[in-house]
């Protein structure tokens, strides 16, 4: 009898204590936000600024009625993929990629639209304003803009007689390059795979066909289009006179040729490339535009919000969001952790001159020549996914060995695409 | 009296099983039954917690599109079956080879026995990743291997198509640590009198690894045979961090991710008819694998 009283009172405990785990998660006193800085300060000292800046606000409402949770994760996307495809959505999360579209759909996120409008956040948030509009809706803000343009050794350029404002053009960037092979020196033009998909996604931006099609989904007719077929096979044709020994699927693995050793003229990247600069080579690595005076800048996914909380767990998400756009946090994310922020109506030269590094100004000198370019466009991962970058990446890599026909593998291409968008 | 004994045994026998039982439905049958059933269903983005099924017209609509459409996926089948083939006919003989070779009481084979399981210590990950510095053209050390024959090579083996499929290949198949252990602790099995008979029969050495040693581990080698051309079918890691799947080099675990995490449409119902496949052709493989040896070791003991 004692035995069975005992396996009772257990049982029951188990039962409670899974019962009471079910409801502590997402309890209506606690907002919890997912982020990705979750790297120790000496391996990446900007997700230290990042966290001190979550903590701020978490202290700033510890004593309101909902507590603010920043919990720092390696796999946000991840969690967020596994609870939408449960028909759930993390309270508030940093999204690494763009906002799951089975979570739009399924109306599990929170339309930021009529927030942004009431408190004339337009400028706060900026370039989300525009991009990040789905139909009329904004279901994401992100703070730092994924900000691209070209960085270039100009010791090289000097070298092989290149003026960086002769890149008028792909067909003059093409002749730039075959003027830094010329050297013979061990330098090369720049690191291609995943780099040329910016120089597709710049070549289409310089047409307004090609802009057009960026912003939308991709379609059977762009794939077909003459516009797409241009950018594909300039890419393709600079990338195999680079050679495929400077091809990689990850620009990282081919970094350090241009930071660190100055072995590359050319670097397709982000304005935070500015942190990553060697001293030794600091003078000479200088920003730039893609050819025809074109900026990729990206709002990207951001900060979003779960649909259906509490009244205050929601007020304080967006509470949050106005936080984060503030020029005072804009300022922290610019120099603290040297990213283009997406307040417009911070005064970054300004900033710069503040802060008197060096490394600053060359950034605030980056997003300025982003910001004010004649042409800015997203990334076409944004619109068009990550399945079909990856398949025009793949087919450029593959083009950049010798001999490879460019027009056969594009046609294979154009068939890879229409069944993947199938 | 014997019947209520018999009876009680029984639900003894089953009180123990039941937590098995209970976890492989939970953990195993209901996920594959899930993935089987969905594989007829319009699953994505657009009904992601509610899949369809198609009806009965166009219940085949998922299976059309993967063999019929989607372009990477008999490219993927063809590399994932010969990396499956090659898990038998090169990982184990090279594996079966090293258990033999420590298996011998020679001075010093406990510390190489210890140094050769280091490397499979390391994730399938970092091995990528080492394996990503060995092939690069700049430098790595397989393009000045191939620059004796060829002076003017200076292309991205990762790139060329075929060089591409073989350079996947050599980053996981000769790293047998796990299956050598296996067979050697099966080799370490055989009783030392067969051992000592065979020696005044005067089969010794290599003769006796052959006629001894080898068909008393047929079980082992079946077994790992199995494990070989299974995990042969599955590579994903050396896919991931070598190609992206470039240069025709998608295999059937690569495909399954980039429909259901990579791309923005979440296909689950497309991924889970591949998922389908790729669990068929596992279940081949160990019919395979059990008829080739049933065969090859019944034409032995005739010989």
């Amino acid at each position: 009898m004692k035995k069975r009283v005992t396996g009772l009172v257990l049982t029951a405990a188990m039962g409670v204590s899974m019962l009471s785990g079910t409801t502590v998660f997402g309890a209506d006193n606690e907002l919890e936000f997912y982020h990705g800085y979750y790297h120790e300060e000496s391996e990446w000292p900007a997700a230290k600024v990042m966290r001190d800046i979550y903590d701020e606000f978490a202290k700033a409402h510890a004593d309101g009625p909902v507590k603010f949770k920043p919990i720092a994760v390696e796999n946000r996307d991840e969690i967020v993929s596994a609870q939408v495809a449960g028909g759930s959505f993390p309270d508030l999360v940093d999204c690494g990629t763009a906002v799951p579209q089975a979570a739009i759909s399924q109306g599990l996120v929170y339309d930021l639209k009529p927030y942004i409008d009431e408190n004339n956040l337009q400028d706060a948030v900026g370039l989300n304003y525009t991009q990040n509009d789905v139909d009329g809706h904004i279901y994401s803000v992100h703070d730092q803009m994924e900000s691209r343009g070209i960085w270039y050794n100009a010791d090289v350029f000097e070298k092989a007689g290149i003026k960086i404002e002769d890149l008028k053009d792909w067909d003059a960037f093409g002749e730039a390059m075959e003027k830094v092979r010329g050297l013979d020196d061990g330098t090369y033009g720049y690191a291609a795979g995943q780099g040329s998909g910016f120089i597709v996604n710049a070549i289409l931006a310089s047409s307004e066909e090609g802009r057009a099609m960026i912003e939308a989904p991709l379609t059977e007719e762009a794939v077909n289009s003459e516009v797409f077929a241009e950018a594909f096979k300039t890419a393709a044709t600079l990338d195999q006179a680079n050679g495929s020994e400077h091809t990689t699927e990850d620009v990282g693995n081919l970094m350090d040729d241009f930071n660190k050793n100055g072995t590359a003229a050319v670097l397709f990247n982000g304005v935070w490339n500015a942190s990553g600069i060697d001293a030794g080579l600091a003078e000479a690595i200088q920003p730039s535009l893609f050819p025809g005076n074109i900026a990729i800048s990206s709002a990207g996914a951001g900060l979003t919000v779960a649909n259906g909380m509490s009244e205050e767990k929601t007020e304080l998400a967006l509470e949050f969001i106005k936080y984060m756009t503030s020029e005072e946090v804009q300022a922290k994310i610019f120099t603290g952790v040297q990213a283009n922020p997406c307040n417009t109506k911070v005064d970054l030269n300004k900033l710069a001159e503040e802060s008197g590094d060096a490394i600053t100004m060359k950034l605030a000198e980056a997003c300025s020549m982003v910001n004010d370019a004649e042409i800015v466009v997203k990334d076409m991962n944004y619109s068009w996914g990550a399945d079909v970058k990856s398949a025009i990446i793949n087919a450029l890599m593959e083009c950049a060995v010798s001999g490879t026909d460019i027009d056969a593998r594009f046609e294979q291409l154009q068939k890879e695409l229409i069944a993947l968008i199938a | 009296m014997k019947n209520k004994l018999s009876r009680r045994r029984k639900a003894f026998i089953m009180a123990f099983l039941a937590p098995t039982l209970i976890a492989f439905c939970v953990f195993y049958l209901y996920p594959i039954l899930t993935v089987f059933l969905t594989s007829f269903c319009k699953w994505d983005y657009t009904n992601i917690t509610n899949p369809e099924f198609f009806g009965w017209k166009e219940m085949w609509s998922n299976y059309d599109y993967i063999f019929n459409i989607y372009p990477y996926f008999w490219e993927a089948l063809k590399n994932s079956a010969v990396w499956a083939l090659l898990g038998v006919v090169v990982q184990i003989p090279i594996a079966t080879l090293i258990a033999l070779a420590f298996s011998r009481k020679v001075k010093g084979i406990k510390t190489i026995r210890n140094i050769y399981i280091i490397p499979n210590m390391i994730s399938s990950a970092a091995m990528g990743m080492i394996f990503l510095q060995l092939y690069s053209p700049l430098y790595g050390v397989v393009n000045p291997v191939i620059q004796n024959f060829d002076k003017g090579f200076s292309e991205n083996i990762l790139l060329l198509k075929g060089p591409a499929f073989w350079a996947i290949t050599g980053a996981y198949i000769f790293f047998t640590g796990t299956t050598t252990l296996m067979i050697l602790g099966n080799v370490m099995a055989v009783p030392e009198e067969i051992r000592e008979a065979a020696m005044l029969d005067g089969v010794s050495g290599i003769k006796q690894d052959w006629y001894i040693t080898i068909p008393m581990i047929k079980g082992t080698l079946k077994t790992v045979s199995i494990l070989a051309a299974t995990s042969g079918f599955l590579l994903y890691n050396e896919v991931f961090f070598l190609t992206k799947g470039a240069a025709g080099t998608y295999s059937i675990s690569y495909v399954i991710r980039e429909l259901a995490i990579t791309s923005p449409r979440t296909q689950f119902g497309r991924a889970n008819a591949v998922a389908v496949i790729q669990i068929l052709a596992g279940m081949l493989i160990i019919v395979a694998v059990n008829i080739i040896y049933s065969i090859s070791f019944k034409k032995n003991r005739k010989a």
